[in-house]
């Protein structure tokens, strides 16, 4: 054969070998990190085990660079991820623009979810089909020293007042010991962290009508009792993140936290990590003028709709939502379950004893806005209340100020 | 035969760089140019015109005024800095003395990391509990200091961490020149009296003068790109305290998918660097200077 005409079916059949590797059984799946990737990996790894035909791919990210990487991946019609985790928040803007697929429409997902989860995953919300299955239902508890209040005392906190009047307390009582913690780092952490103030305080970011809606006397209550924390914590909580949190109470540092996530739970317990084994209770976060507005915060599992494996990615959905999975998620990782009939097994019962609080929280939790541009929302109060915390802005004007800016990103 | 005669060979041989500097360069920005007067959030599909409206959301934003502040000071707190360290470095390492080629290296080593262990390095030391500096002060009797989290200083914490990564590069730069200084003009003037301040002020500054703009140049353009240390240090807080433009434009385009603003706030940042290099660069090559 001539050199130009070898060199051409070389080519060819590189390219027709690069067509084939999108129809392999293959799959590739973009999740977080942390305790979450943890236990993804664990997943990979079992499913591995019973398909080994089966190339798989995991991308381990943080939650900005996965949610960058998802979206960008959807809008360039990459066709390179087949699984997609997503944090129950960035759902509405993914179905919205026809970049997960209808699960129903592939199959199904068999399992009772947790109701306030579950509708999350549809599309409309509640009612409509399933663009998701959940996998970590996470759920915003709050958390306190159960040793520390009864021995000055004190009763646990039924509002946020009494969490100002306890944290004082103990700190004021125990040398060295912070009275409470929250997450103070911009962006998503502290926006999580103020939301369930702002709901008990009966505040919203968007009101019914789809306005902004944060310029209200509720929500500066809300703003106020939180910065009223802020001497209460330790120094550079402005800087604090899941794993300070954690740590923090963890060693026996501070006495309560503000948001306590389950899947930072798993080692409360372990005498081999924790100064606090047995000594930390998690609860509904306390309420105010309303009742306790717990946030939902449930990881889900889903299928891109531009996934050339889409059969096998939502076989692989299915196989970590079952109950037996969800089961070993939750003892090996730490993560709580979405399947309501779990959180009466007696296992998991025995290893996590906030179970059933956790259930009642899930049951009550409050979902973030169902907006298309909550990621944009969520910045710009996330920036307004951190110069609030760090003295930059004063309460009024932080609200006034992310109320307009918020108002013209939903606009936009 | 010279080139110039042939001007089918000058075109030629000019043509793959120009290609290049189509595609790479003028087609990119030519794109953002435009992309910056449409509202999008991906590329051209689905982009309305918008005209100037990006520009004036920009104007108006209080972040995009921050973070051009931010960037600007950080710019040159960070450049003066560097290159009057460099200066006093090459200075120093100019001179004949025992151990002076590991002192050298030593010196170096902080430019050869990469930019995110630099950060990861200075996040630990910066720590408010455990960190390596407070820990010192606490030592010496002195207060912890919020280097991370006061709004005050945090910026010049990130500066701090830049100043030790690139003072190298500068004295690098400036070395450089100094050897290329003729050593019969420092014999010339010690013959004529002239003491070690005489020597510096009128033979090694002025004959280093444009080696100290170029490390100028290189160092302001860099600051003013600024990104990978404060996505890792601070992620632009506390507040906005240490947010960048580079920063902004990523927050904009790849978390905000506001391609329409982002690129105008991208063409805003090139407009300023642009002009910073162009008044370096006219400084550079008068004539006087070469």
């Amino acid at each position: 054969m001539h050199k130009p005409f070898a060199a051409l079916a070389v080519a060819a059949a590189l390219a027709s070998s690069t067509v084939d590797a999108h129809a392999q059984d293959r799959l590739v799946i973009a999740g977080r990190d942390a305790a979450f990737g943890t236990a993804l990996a664990r997943m990979v790894e079992a499913y591995q085990q019973l398909n080994p035909s089966v190339r798989i791919e995991r991308l381990e990210l943080p939650g900005g660079p996965l949610y960058e990487r998802i979206a960008l991946n959807a809008r360039e019609r990459a066709r390179a991820l087949d699984v997609v985790m997503l944090d129950d928040i960035w759902a509405p803007e993914f179905m919205a623009n026809n970049w997960l697929a209808d699960l129903d429409r592939l199959g199904g997902v068999p399992g009772t979810f947790v109701k306030s989860a579950d509708a999350v995953s549809r599309n409309p919300v509640g009612t409509g089909p399933r663009f998701a299955a959940p996998m970590v239902g996470n759920v915003a508890m709050f958390a306190y020293r159960g040793d520390l209040l009864a021995k000055h005392g004190l009763q646990p906190p039924r509002s946020w007042s009494e969490v100002a009047t306890i944290a004082r307390t103990i700190q004021e009582r125990e040398p060295g010991m912070a009275g409470v913690a929250f997450r103070g780092i911009r962006g998503n952490p502290i926006v999580t962290g103020f939301l369930p103030i702002l709901g008990a305080f009966g505040g919203e970011i968007i009101d019914a009508q789809g306005r902004a809606a944060l310029d209200s006397p509720a929500a500066l209550a809300a703003l106020e009792q939180f910065l009223a924390l802020r001497p209460l914590a330790p120094r550079g909580v402005e800087t604090w993140n899941a794993t300070e949190v954690r740590e923090a109470m963890e060693q026996g540092r501070i006495a309560m936290s503000a948001e306590f996530w389950p899947g930072w739970a798993g080692t409360l317990d372990d005498a081999s990590r924790s100064r606090v084994v047995g000594n930390v209770n998690l609860v509904s976060p306390p309420g105010q003028t309303r009742g306790p507005a717990p946030m939902l915060g449930a990881w889900m599992l889903a299928v891109a709709a531009d996934s050339p494996n889409a059969a096998r990615a939502l076989d692989f959905i299915r196989f970590v939502v079952s109950p037996e999975n969800q089961k070993r998620i939750a003892i090996e990782t730490g993560n709580p379950p979405t399947l309501a009939a779990l959180y009466a097994d007696a296992d998991l019962v025995r290893q996590f004893r906030w179970y059933p609080a956790q259930l009642q929280a899930l049951e009550n939790a409050v979902a973030r806005p169902r907006i298309a541009q909550w990621n944009r929302v969520e910045a710009i109060l996330g920036e307004h209340l951190q110069m609030a915390l760090v003295g930059q802005t004063q309460p009024r004007e932080a609200l006034a100020e992310a109320n307009r800016e918020i108002q013209r990103a939903i606009a936009r | 035969m010279r080139a110039q005669n042939r001007p089918w060979l000058l075109f030629v041989l000019m043509a793959p760089a120009t290609a290049l500097f189509l595609l790479l360069t003028a087609y990119p920005l030519a794109r953002l140019f435009l992309l910056s007067f449409a509202a999008s959030d991906h590329g051209f599909e689905g982009a309305v015109f918008v005209g100037l409206e990006n520009y004036a959301e920009l104007l108006q934003g209080r972040s995009f005024r921050r973070a051009l502040w931010n960037t600007a000071f950080f710019a040159l707190v960070a450049t003066v800095a560097e290159v009057l360290i460099g200066l006093g470095l090459a200075l120093l390492l100019d001179r004949a003395f025992a151990f002076r080629r590991t002192l050298t290296l030593i010196v170096l080593a902080p430019y050869v990391l990469s930019t995110i262990v630099v950060a990861a390095i200075w996040r630990a030391w910066f720590h408010y509990d455990v960190g390596f500096l407070n820990n010192t002060l606490r030592a010496l009797g002195l207060d912890g200091v919020p280097w991370l989290f006061d709004p005050n200083i945090a910026l010049l914490s990130i500066a701090l961490a830049d100043i030790w990564q690139n003072a190298p590069f500068c004295f690098l730069i400036l070395y450089a020149g100094l050897r290329s200084i003729p050593p019969e003009l420092y014999e010339a003037a010690r013959i004529d009296g002239a003491g070690a301040w005489r020597r510096l002020r009128d033979i090694t500054l002025p004959l280093l003068m444009p080696y100290l703009f170029v490390a100028a140049l290189m160092r302001t353009l860099d600051a003013f790109k600024l990104f990978d240390k404060v996505y890792a240090m601070t992620g632009g807080g506390p507040g906005n305290a240490t947010e960048t433009l580079s920063m902004h434009v990523h927050r904009l385009a790849f978390r905000f998918f506001d391609i329409g603003l982002a690129s105008a706030a991208a063409v805003a940042m090139i407009l300023v660097a642009g002009t910073l290099g162009a008044v370096y660069a006219a400084r550079l090559l008068r004539p006087e200077a070469r």
